[in-house]
Protein backbone atom coordinates (compact mmCIF):
# COMPACT_ATOMS: atom_id res chain seq x y z
CA UNK A 1 0.00 0.00 0.00
CA UNK A 2 2.91 2.28 0.96
CA UNK A 3 4.52 1.51 -2.34
CA UNK A 4 1.31 2.28 -4.46
CA UNK A 5 1.02 5.30 -2.69
CA UNK A 6 4.52 6.35 -3.63
CA UNK A 7 3.88 5.64 -7.19
CA UNK A 8 1.12 7.55 -6.82
CA UNK A 9 2.50 10.56 -5.39
CA UNK A 10 5.63 10.68 -7.87
CA UNK A 11 2.74 10.34 -10.88
CA UNK A 12 0.72 13.11 -9.89
CA UNK A 13 3.70 15.25 -9.58
CA UNK A 14 3.79 14.78 -13.27
CA UNK A 15 1.02 16.01 -14.15
CA UNK A 16 0.25 19.89 -14.10
CA UNK A 17 -0.97 19.41 -10.08
CA UNK A 18 1.40 18.22 -7.59
CA UNK A 19 -0.58 15.71 -5.10
CA UNK A 20 1.06 15.68 -2.16
CA UNK A 21 1.48 12.77 0.14
CA UNK A 22 -1.04 14.15 2.16
CA UNK A 23 -3.50 14.55 -1.11
CA UNK A 24 -2.92 11.24 -2.36
CA UNK A 25 -4.21 9.82 0.94
CA UNK A 26 -6.84 12.14 1.29
CA UNK A 27 -8.34 11.71 -2.38
CA UNK A 28 -8.02 7.94 -1.96
CA UNK A 29 -10.38 8.16 1.35
CA UNK A 30 -12.78 8.93 -1.07
CA UNK A 31 -13.41 5.67 -2.29
CA UNK A 32 -13.40 2.71 -3.78
CA UNK A 33 -16.31 2.99 -5.21
CA UNK A 34 -18.86 1.03 -5.50
CA UNK A 35 -18.32 0.52 -1.70
CA UNK A 36 -18.28 -3.26 -0.39
CA UNK A 37 -21.90 -3.96 0.80
CA UNK A 38 -23.11 -6.29 4.22
CA UNK A 39 -26.74 -6.55 5.13
CA UNK A 40 -28.67 -5.08 7.32
CA UNK A 41 -28.70 -7.51 10.51
CA UNK A 42 -31.78 -5.48 11.97
CA UNK A 43 -33.59 -6.51 8.80
CA UNK A 44 -34.62 -9.98 8.68
CA UNK A 45 -34.92 -9.29 5.06
CA UNK A 46 -32.40 -7.54 4.22
CA UNK A 47 -31.03 -8.62 0.59
CA UNK A 48 -33.91 -11.45 0.00
CA UNK A 49 -34.87 -11.19 -3.90
CA UNK A 50 -39.03 -11.80 -2.98
CA UNK A 51 -38.33 -9.08 -0.10
CA UNK A 52 -37.07 -6.53 -2.85
CA UNK A 53 -39.46 -7.47 -5.58
CA UNK A 54 -42.51 -6.68 -2.85
CA UNK A 55 -40.42 -3.79 -1.42
CA UNK A 56 -40.40 -1.90 -5.08
CA UNK A 57 -44.23 -2.54 -5.57
CA UNK A 58 -45.31 -1.35 -2.14
CA UNK A 59 -42.97 1.72 -3.03
CA UNK A 60 -44.85 3.24 -6.44
CA UNK A 61 -48.12 1.51 -4.32
CA UNK A 62 -50.38 4.65 -3.64
CA UNK A 63 -53.30 2.46 -1.88
CA UNK A 64 -50.17 2.59 1.13
CA UNK A 65 -51.42 5.98 2.37
CA UNK A 66 -54.70 7.51 3.16
CA UNK A 67 -57.15 7.95 0.49
CA UNK A 68 -55.13 5.73 -2.26
CA UNK A 69 -53.14 8.90 -3.93
CA UNK A 70 -49.90 9.24 -2.58
CA UNK A 71 -46.87 6.86 -3.13
CA UNK A 72 -43.37 7.07 -2.27
CA UNK A 73 -42.76 8.09 -5.49
CA UNK A 74 -44.54 11.35 -5.05
CA UNK A 75 -41.24 12.72 -3.64
CA UNK A 76 -38.95 10.20 -4.47
CA UNK A 77 -39.14 10.33 -8.05
CA UNK A 78 -36.67 7.84 -9.92
CA UNK A 79 -36.54 9.92 -12.80
CA UNK A 80 -35.74 13.11 -10.81
CA UNK A 81 -32.60 11.38 -8.74
CA UNK A 82 -35.23 9.72 -6.43
CA UNK A 83 -35.82 12.97 -5.28
CA UNK A 84 -39.01 15.75 -6.18
CA UNK A 85 -36.93 18.58 -7.61
CA UNK A 86 -38.89 21.03 -4.71
CA UNK A 87 -37.38 23.62 -2.19
CA UNK A 88 -39.81 21.29 0.36
CA UNK A 89 -41.41 18.10 -0.02
CA UNK A 90 -45.42 17.86 -0.75
CA UNK A 91 -47.43 14.59 -0.25
CA UNK A 92 -50.57 15.44 1.09
CA UNK A 93 -49.46 18.55 2.29
CA UNK A 94 -46.62 21.08 2.29
CA UNK A 95 -43.38 19.82 4.34
CA UNK A 96 -40.70 21.78 6.10
CA UNK A 97 -38.00 20.07 4.44
CA UNK A 98 -36.52 18.84 1.26
CA UNK A 99 -36.55 15.60 -0.06
CA UNK A 100 -33.65 13.54 -0.09
CA UNK A 101 -32.28 11.22 -2.54
CA UNK A 102 -32.21 8.20 -1.64
CA UNK A 103 -29.74 6.76 -3.74
CA UNK A 104 -26.68 5.18 -1.80
CA UNK A 105 -29.18 5.22 1.78
CA UNK A 106 -28.31 2.05 2.84
CA UNK A 107 -24.53 3.20 3.92
CA UNK A 108 -26.51 5.88 6.06
CA UNK A 109 -26.15 5.31 9.81
CA UNK A 110 -29.28 7.51 10.90
CA UNK A 111 -31.75 8.57 8.36
CA UNK A 112 -33.88 11.50 7.74
CA UNK A 113 -32.68 15.11 7.83
CA UNK A 114 -33.06 15.11 11.56
CA UNK A 115 -31.71 11.27 11.87
CA UNK A 116 -35.30 10.42 14.16
CA UNK A 117 -34.37 6.85 12.67
CA UNK A 118 -31.87 4.75 13.03
CA UNK A 119 -32.31 2.37 10.38
CA UNK A 120 -33.93 1.82 7.07
CA UNK A 121 -37.12 -0.10 7.84
CA UNK A 122 -37.72 2.42 10.16
CA UNK A 123 -37.27 5.49 8.20
CA UNK A 124 -39.68 4.03 5.54
CA UNK A 125 -42.62 4.23 8.30
CA UNK A 126 -42.27 7.80 8.94
CA UNK A 127 -43.83 9.72 5.78
CA UNK A 128 -46.54 6.84 5.76
CA UNK A 129 -48.00 7.82 9.30
CA UNK A 130 -46.72 11.78 8.48
CA UNK A 131 -50.30 13.54 7.88
CA UNK A 132 -48.45 15.99 5.41
CA UNK A 133 -47.10 12.93 3.31
CA UNK A 134 -48.78 9.76 3.32
CA UNK A 135 -51.16 10.08 6.01
CA UNK A 136 -51.67 6.38 6.76
CA UNK A 137 -52.16 4.75 9.53
CA UNK A 138 -50.58 0.65 11.04
CA UNK A 139 -54.31 -0.41 10.51
CA UNK A 140 -54.82 1.18 7.20
CA UNK A 141 -51.11 -0.67 5.86
CA UNK A 142 -52.18 -3.95 7.39
CA UNK A 143 -55.31 -3.76 6.30
CA UNK A 144 -54.11 -3.49 2.77
CA UNK A 145 -51.07 -6.71 3.00
CA UNK A 146 -54.18 -9.10 4.26
CA UNK A 147 -56.80 -7.86 2.17
CA UNK A 148 -55.21 -7.74 -1.30
CA UNK A 149 -54.39 -10.88 -2.65
CA UNK A 150 -51.38 -10.37 -4.41
CA UNK A 151 -49.65 -8.74 -1.59
CA UNK A 152 -50.78 -11.64 0.99
CA UNK A 153 -49.40 -14.00 -1.42
CA UNK A 154 -46.16 -11.87 -1.54
CA UNK A 155 -45.95 -11.62 2.03
CA UNK A 156 -46.07 -15.38 2.79
CA UNK A 157 -43.20 -15.93 0.06
CA UNK A 158 -40.83 -13.30 2.00
CA UNK A 159 -41.81 -13.93 5.62
CA UNK A 160 -42.84 -17.59 6.19
CA UNK A 161 -45.95 -16.91 7.44
CA UNK A 162 -49.16 -14.96 7.15
CA UNK A 163 -49.28 -11.68 7.98
CA UNK A 164 -49.59 -11.53 11.94
CA UNK A 165 -52.69 -9.77 13.99
CA UNK A 166 -50.79 -7.03 14.95
CA UNK A 167 -51.16 -3.99 12.90
CA UNK A 168 -47.86 -2.37 14.22
CA UNK A 169 -46.03 -5.95 13.27
CA UNK A 170 -47.29 -5.88 9.70
CA UNK A 171 -46.32 -2.37 9.51
CA UNK A 172 -42.76 -2.83 10.81
CA UNK A 173 -42.68 -5.83 8.03
CA UNK A 174 -43.78 -3.54 4.90
CA UNK A 175 -40.99 -1.17 5.88
CA UNK A 176 -38.52 -4.13 6.24
CA UNK A 177 -39.85 -5.05 2.39
CA UNK A 178 -39.41 -0.73 1.19
CA UNK A 179 -35.75 -1.03 2.79
CA UNK A 180 -34.50 -4.42 1.42
CA UNK A 181 -35.66 -2.17 -2.35
CA UNK A 182 -34.10 0.64 -1.03
CA UNK A 183 -30.74 -0.88 -0.52
CA UNK A 184 -30.80 -1.84 -4.02
CA UNK A 185 -30.56 1.79 -4.97
CA UNK A 186 -26.59 2.85 -5.44
CA UNK A 187 -25.41 5.32 -8.10
CA UNK A 188 -22.84 4.42 -10.21
CA UNK A 189 -19.10 5.35 -11.25
CA UNK A 190 -18.60 8.86 -11.59
CA UNK A 191 -15.38 10.76 -13.34
CA UNK A 192 -14.15 11.67 -9.95
CA UNK A 193 -14.05 7.70 -9.28
CA UNK A 194 -12.05 6.81 -12.12
CA UNK A 195 -9.48 10.16 -11.20
CA UNK A 196 -9.27 8.57 -7.27
CA UNK A 197 -8.51 5.24 -8.83
CA UNK A 198 -6.15 6.68 -11.39
CA UNK A 199 -4.53 8.13 -8.69
CA UNK A 200 -4.41 5.86 -6.35
CA UNK A 201 -2.78 3.56 -8.98
CA UNK A 202 -0.11 6.09 -10.24
CA UNK A 203 -1.57 6.05 -14.21
CA UNK A 204 -0.87 8.87 -16.21
CA UNK A 205 -3.50 8.62 -18.73
CA UNK A 206 -6.20 8.01 -16.46
CA UNK A 207 -5.61 10.61 -14.40
CA UNK A 208 -5.15 13.11 -17.73
CA UNK A 209 -8.80 12.49 -18.27
CA UNK A 210 -9.85 14.08 -15.36
CA UNK A 211 -10.65 18.10 -16.46
CA UNK A 212 -8.62 20.36 -14.35
CA UNK A 213 -10.84 22.55 -13.18
CA UNK A 214 -11.95 19.60 -11.37
CA UNK A 215 -8.28 18.92 -10.82
CA UNK A 216 -8.39 22.19 -8.67
CA UNK A 217 -12.04 22.15 -6.96
CA UNK A 218 -10.66 18.93 -5.68
CA UNK A 219 -7.38 20.31 -4.42
CA UNK A 220 -10.11 22.74 -2.32
CA UNK A 221 -12.01 20.53 -1.70
CA UNK A 222 -9.80 18.84 0.34
CA UNK A 223 -7.34 21.43 0.95
CA UNK A 224 -8.74 25.19 1.84
CA UNK A 225 -12.34 24.65 1.40
CA UNK A 226 -11.82 21.93 4.11
CA UNK A 227 -15.23 20.23 2.88
CA UNK A 228 -13.74 16.55 3.96
CA UNK A 229 -13.75 17.48 7.35
CA UNK A 230 -17.67 16.90 6.96
CA UNK A 231 -17.59 14.95 3.43
CA UNK A 232 -15.82 12.39 4.53
CA UNK A 233 -15.42 8.52 2.58
CA UNK A 234 -17.14 6.78 -0.33
CA UNK A 235 -20.23 8.53 0.26
CA UNK A 236 -18.86 11.99 0.77
CA UNK A 237 -21.15 12.26 4.68
CA UNK A 238 -19.72 11.40 7.70
CA UNK A 239 -23.13 10.54 8.56
CA UNK A 240 -23.61 13.08 11.48
CA UNK A 241 -25.07 16.61 12.08
CA UNK A 242 -24.27 20.33 11.66
CA UNK A 243 -25.32 23.37 11.92
CA UNK A 244 -24.25 25.21 8.67
CA UNK A 245 -26.08 28.52 8.74
CA UNK A 246 -28.70 27.90 7.09
CA UNK A 247 -31.90 29.54 8.67
CA UNK A 248 -34.11 27.08 10.45
CA UNK A 249 -37.13 29.04 10.57
CA UNK A 250 -39.81 27.60 8.29
CA UNK A 251 -42.40 30.51 8.71
CA UNK A 252 -42.48 33.61 11.29
CA UNK A 253 -43.15 32.19 14.52
CA UNK A 254 -42.12 28.35 13.68
CA UNK A 255 -38.95 26.99 13.82
CA UNK A 256 -36.95 23.67 12.58
CA UNK A 257 -35.47 21.94 14.97
CA UNK A 258 -33.07 19.79 13.48
CA UNK A 259 -31.64 17.05 15.54
CA UNK A 260 -32.43 18.49 18.86
CA UNK A 261 -35.98 16.47 18.29
CA UNK A 262 -34.67 14.49 15.93
CA UNK A 263 -33.04 12.28 18.70
CA UNK A 264 -36.20 12.98 21.16
CA UNK A 265 -37.98 11.45 18.49
CA UNK A 266 -36.00 8.61 17.83
CA UNK A 267 -35.44 7.77 21.62
CA UNK A 268 -39.25 7.90 21.84
CA UNK A 269 -39.82 5.70 18.64
CA UNK A 270 -41.04 2.15 19.57
CA UNK A 271 -39.69 1.30 15.78
CA UNK A 272 -35.89 2.18 17.03
CA UNK A 273 -33.30 -0.17 17.15
CA UNK A 274 -33.74 -0.78 20.89
CA UNK A 275 -37.44 -1.88 20.71
CA UNK A 276 -39.04 -5.03 19.46
CA UNK A 277 -38.76 -4.90 16.10
CA UNK A 278 -34.99 -4.88 15.80
CA UNK A 279 -34.11 -8.36 14.13
CA UNK A 280 -30.53 -8.24 15.57
CA UNK A 281 -30.84 -10.27 18.38
CA UNK A 282 -27.16 -9.08 19.49
CA UNK A 283 -28.44 -5.44 19.43
CA UNK A 284 -25.41 -4.40 18.60
CA UNK A 285 -26.95 -2.46 15.54
CA UNK A 286 -28.31 -0.13 18.46
CA UNK A 287 -24.93 0.97 19.78
CA UNK A 288 -25.49 4.64 18.02
CA UNK A 289 -29.11 4.75 19.59
CA UNK A 290 -27.76 3.72 23.44
CA UNK A 291 -25.09 5.89 23.31
CA UNK A 292 -26.48 9.11 21.16
CA UNK A 293 -26.12 12.13 23.26
CA UNK A 294 -28.50 15.18 22.99
CA UNK A 295 -27.08 18.29 23.53
CA UNK A 296 -28.35 22.00 23.14
CA UNK A 297 -26.03 22.71 20.28
CA UNK A 298 -27.81 19.76 18.19
CA UNK A 299 -30.98 22.45 17.88
CA UNK A 300 -30.45 23.67 14.42
CA UNK A 301 -28.24 20.72 13.04
CA UNK A 302 -29.61 18.60 9.64
CA UNK A 303 -27.31 15.89 8.44
CA UNK A 304 -24.71 16.03 6.24
CA UNK A 305 -25.95 14.97 2.84
CA UNK A 306 -23.74 12.31 0.46
CA UNK A 307 -22.53 14.38 -2.39
CA UNK A 308 -22.85 11.65 -4.69
CA UNK A 309 -25.16 13.08 -7.67
CA UNK A 310 -25.16 16.39 -6.03
CA UNK A 311 -25.54 17.88 -9.59
CA UNK A 312 -28.70 16.54 -10.18
CA UNK A 313 -30.97 16.84 -6.59
CA UNK A 314 -31.03 20.51 -6.61
CA UNK A 315 -32.49 22.66 -4.82
CA UNK A 316 -29.92 22.11 -1.44
CA UNK A 317 -29.90 22.39 1.74
CA UNK A 318 -32.31 21.18 4.38
CA UNK A 319 -34.90 23.73 3.25
CA UNK A 320 -34.51 23.55 -0.48
CA UNK A 321 -33.45 27.42 -0.11
CA UNK A 322 -30.14 27.58 -2.14
CA UNK A 323 -31.09 26.61 -6.17
CA UNK A 324 -27.84 26.22 -7.38
CA UNK A 325 -24.26 24.57 -6.57
CA UNK A 326 -22.90 27.75 -7.59
CA UNK A 327 -25.11 28.70 -4.73
CA UNK A 328 -23.83 26.59 -2.43
CA UNK A 329 -20.64 27.47 -3.11
CA UNK A 330 -21.55 30.78 -1.91
CA UNK A 331 -22.73 30.25 0.87
CA UNK A 332 -19.97 28.64 2.26
CA UNK A 333 -17.52 31.26 0.36
CA UNK A 334 -19.26 34.37 2.38
CA UNK A 335 -21.29 32.21 5.84
CA UNK A 336 -21.10 35.00 8.68
CA UNK A 337 -19.90 33.15 11.98
CA UNK A 338 -22.39 35.01 13.52
CA UNK A 339 -24.99 32.95 12.51
CA UNK A 340 -24.03 29.86 13.54
CA UNK A 341 -24.28 28.68 17.15
CA UNK A 342 -22.30 30.73 19.85
CA UNK A 343 -21.72 27.27 21.94
CA UNK A 344 -21.60 25.20 18.89
CA UNK A 345 -18.70 24.07 16.44
CA UNK A 346 -16.22 25.83 15.17
CA UNK A 347 -16.36 24.82 11.95
CA UNK A 348 -17.42 27.07 9.42
CA UNK A 349 -15.72 30.32 8.52
CA UNK A 350 -15.81 31.86 5.23
CA UNK A 351 -14.10 30.42 2.29
CA UNK A 352 -13.40 33.77 0.79
CA UNK A 353 -13.30 31.90 -2.75
CA UNK A 354 -12.34 34.01 -5.86
CA UNK A 355 -14.40 33.61 -9.03
CA UNK A 356 -12.18 30.75 -10.35
CA UNK A 357 -11.84 29.08 -6.82
CA UNK A 358 -15.60 28.76 -7.10
CA UNK A 359 -16.39 27.38 -10.66
CA UNK A 360 -13.63 25.03 -9.63
CA UNK A 361 -15.06 23.82 -6.69
CA UNK A 362 -18.73 23.34 -9.07
CA UNK A 363 -16.59 21.68 -11.77
CA UNK A 364 -15.31 19.10 -8.70
CA UNK A 365 -18.93 18.62 -7.27
CA UNK A 366 -20.26 18.08 -10.79
CA UNK A 367 -17.84 15.28 -11.08
CA UNK A 368 -19.38 12.93 -8.77
CA UNK A 369 -22.64 12.23 -10.40
CA UNK A 370 -23.08 9.07 -12.58
CA UNK A 371 -25.66 10.83 -14.84
CA UNK A 372 -28.29 9.35 -13.49
CA UNK A 373 -31.44 7.77 -14.99
CA UNK A 374 -29.96 3.86 -14.12
CA UNK A 375 -33.57 2.95 -12.97
CA UNK A 376 -36.84 1.61 -15.23
CA UNK A 377 -39.64 1.67 -14.36
CA UNK A 378 -41.75 -1.75 -14.49
CA UNK A 379 -45.09 -2.68 -15.53
CA UNK A 380 -46.28 -4.85 -11.83
CA UNK A 381 -48.79 -7.64 -12.37
CA UNK A 382 -50.68 -9.21 -9.95
CA UNK A 383 -49.28 -12.66 -10.57
CA UNK A 384 -48.16 -14.29 -7.04
CA UNK A 385 -48.67 -17.51 -6.74
CA UNK B 1 17.36 -2.20 58.29
CA UNK B 2 17.31 0.48 55.61
CA UNK B 3 17.47 -2.42 52.56
CA UNK B 4 14.17 -4.22 54.42
CA UNK B 5 12.42 -0.70 54.58
CA UNK B 6 13.13 -0.54 50.60
CA UNK B 7 11.70 -3.95 50.29
CA UNK B 8 8.30 -2.82 52.17
CA UNK B 9 7.93 0.17 50.11
CA UNK B 10 8.15 -1.65 46.88
CA UNK B 11 5.90 -4.38 48.57
CA UNK B 12 3.46 -1.48 48.86
CA UNK B 13 3.74 0.22 45.75
CA UNK B 14 3.29 -3.45 43.89
CA UNK B 15 -0.32 -3.70 43.91
CA UNK B 16 -0.93 -0.16 42.09
CA UNK B 17 1.81 -0.44 39.45
CA UNK B 18 0.60 -4.24 38.70
CA UNK B 19 -3.19 -2.46 38.91
CA UNK B 20 -2.08 -0.12 35.94
CA UNK B 21 -1.00 -2.99 33.73
CA UNK B 22 -3.51 -3.62 30.78
CA UNK B 23 -2.74 -7.20 29.80
CA UNK B 24 -3.23 -7.68 25.94
CA UNK B 25 -0.83 -5.83 23.72
CA UNK B 26 0.56 -2.16 23.52
CA UNK B 27 -1.05 0.39 25.76
CA UNK B 28 -0.89 4.71 26.46
CA UNK B 29 0.20 5.16 29.46
CA UNK B 30 -0.92 8.93 31.08
CA UNK B 31 0.66 10.70 34.66
CA UNK B 32 -0.80 13.24 36.57
CA UNK B 33 0.22 14.24 40.07
CA UNK B 34 -2.17 11.28 42.15
CA UNK B 35 -3.16 8.84 39.03
CA UNK B 36 -2.22 6.60 36.31
CA UNK B 37 -3.95 5.90 33.27
CA UNK B 38 -3.36 3.03 31.19
CA UNK B 39 -5.26 2.37 27.90
CA UNK B 40 -5.94 1.01 24.49
CA UNK B 41 -8.87 1.63 21.94
CA UNK B 42 -9.35 -0.84 19.21
CA UNK B 43 -8.08 0.48 15.49
CA UNK B 44 -9.73 4.53 15.29
CA UNK B 45 -11.78 4.70 12.78
CA UNK B 46 -13.96 7.89 11.68
CA UNK B 47 -17.12 7.10 11.84
CA UNK B 48 -16.94 4.12 13.74
CA UNK B 49 -17.88 2.95 17.06
CA UNK B 50 -15.29 1.33 19.46
CA UNK B 51 -14.37 0.78 22.67
CA UNK B 52 -11.66 1.79 25.64
CA UNK B 53 -10.18 -0.69 27.60
CA UNK B 54 -8.16 1.11 30.68
CA UNK B 55 -6.88 0.92 34.19
CA UNK B 56 -6.90 3.51 36.29
CA UNK B 57 -4.00 3.58 39.86
CA UNK B 58 -4.99 4.30 42.73
CA UNK B 59 -8.58 3.13 42.03
CA UNK B 60 -10.65 6.15 42.11
CA UNK B 61 -14.14 6.58 43.42
CA UNK B 62 -15.54 7.34 39.65
CA UNK B 63 -13.91 7.82 36.61
CA UNK B 64 -15.27 9.37 33.24
CA UNK B 65 -14.37 9.15 29.57
CA UNK B 66 -14.83 11.93 26.92
CA UNK B 67 -13.06 12.87 23.67
CA UNK B 68 -13.42 15.89 21.95
CA UNK B 69 -11.97 18.16 19.11
CA UNK B 70 -9.96 21.11 20.71
CA UNK B 71 -9.40 22.89 17.64
CA UNK B 72 -13.43 22.11 16.25
CA UNK B 73 -14.49 22.93 19.86
CA UNK B 74 -17.10 19.99 19.44
CA UNK B 75 -16.75 16.47 21.15
CA UNK B 76 -18.43 13.47 20.35
CA UNK B 77 -22.18 12.98 19.14
CA UNK B 78 -22.28 9.95 21.36
CA UNK B 79 -21.97 9.50 25.07
CA UNK B 80 -20.03 6.50 26.44
CA UNK B 81 -20.93 4.28 28.75
CA UNK B 82 -17.91 3.24 31.78
CA UNK B 83 -18.54 -0.10 33.54
CA UNK B 84 -15.82 -1.29 35.73
CA UNK B 85 -14.44 -4.33 35.60
CA UNK B 86 -12.87 -5.40 38.81
CA UNK B 87 -9.19 -4.72 39.86
CA UNK B 88 -9.04 -1.38 38.89
CA UNK B 89 -9.51 -1.63 35.30
CA UNK B 90 -12.77 -0.55 33.45
CA UNK B 91 -14.08 -0.70 29.78
CA UNK B 92 -15.54 2.29 27.94
CA UNK B 93 -18.37 1.78 25.01
CA UNK B 94 -20.08 3.69 22.67
CA UNK B 95 -17.46 6.11 22.09
CA UNK B 96 -17.26 7.44 17.56
CA UNK B 97 -15.06 10.25 16.47
CA UNK B 98 -17.32 11.49 13.56
CA UNK B 99 -14.36 13.80 11.68
CA UNK B 100 -10.91 12.93 10.65
CA UNK B 101 -8.48 15.44 12.83
CA UNK B 102 -7.14 15.91 15.75
CA UNK B 103 -8.78 14.48 19.12
CA UNK B 104 -8.50 14.50 22.43
CA UNK B 105 -9.26 11.51 24.57
CA UNK B 106 -10.19 12.74 28.43
CA UNK B 107 -10.23 10.55 31.38
CA UNK B 108 -11.68 12.57 34.01
CA UNK B 109 -10.92 10.96 37.51
CA UNK B 110 -12.66 11.95 41.12
CA UNK B 111 -12.15 10.83 44.29
CA UNK B 112 -12.25 12.42 47.65
CA UNK B 113 -14.36 15.39 46.14
CA UNK B 114 -11.27 16.38 43.83
CA UNK B 115 -11.15 16.13 40.07
CA UNK B 116 -8.31 15.25 38.26
CA UNK B 117 -8.09 15.42 34.31
CA UNK B 118 -5.87 13.31 32.36
CA UNK B 119 -5.59 13.84 28.31
CA UNK B 120 -3.99 12.18 25.29
CA UNK B 121 -4.35 13.71 21.40
CA UNK B 122 -4.80 11.24 18.95
CA UNK B 123 -5.06 11.88 14.85
CA UNK B 124 -7.67 10.19 13.31
CA UNK B 125 -7.62 9.78 8.88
Amino acid sequence: MRRALLVAVLAAAQTAFAFTGAEVRAVAAHGPWPPALRPDPSNRVSGNREAIELGERLFFERRVSAGGGVSCSRCHVPELNWTDGQARAKGLALTDRNTPSILNVRLARWFGLDGAQDSLWSQGIRPILDPREMGASAAHVAKLVREDVDYACRYRKVFGTTPPASDEAVLADVAKALAAFQETLLSGRTPFDDFRDALVRGDQTGMSRYPEAAKRGLQIFIGKGSCNFCHTGPAFTNGEFHDTGIPFFIEPGRVDPGRYEGIKKLLASRFNLLGPYNDDATRATATGTRHVALEHRNFGEFKTPSLRNLALTAPYMHNGGLATLRAVVDHYSTISPDRLHSDGEAILKPLRLSEEESRDLVAFLDSLSDGGGAYRRKAFTADCR
Amino acid sequence: MRRWFIGLALLAAAPAALACELAGGPAQTLKSNTYTVVYRTGPLRTGEHFAVDFAVCPAPESVRVDAWMPEHRHGMNYRPEVRAQGGGRYRAEGLMLHMAGSWEFVFEVRSGGKTERLTHRVQVE
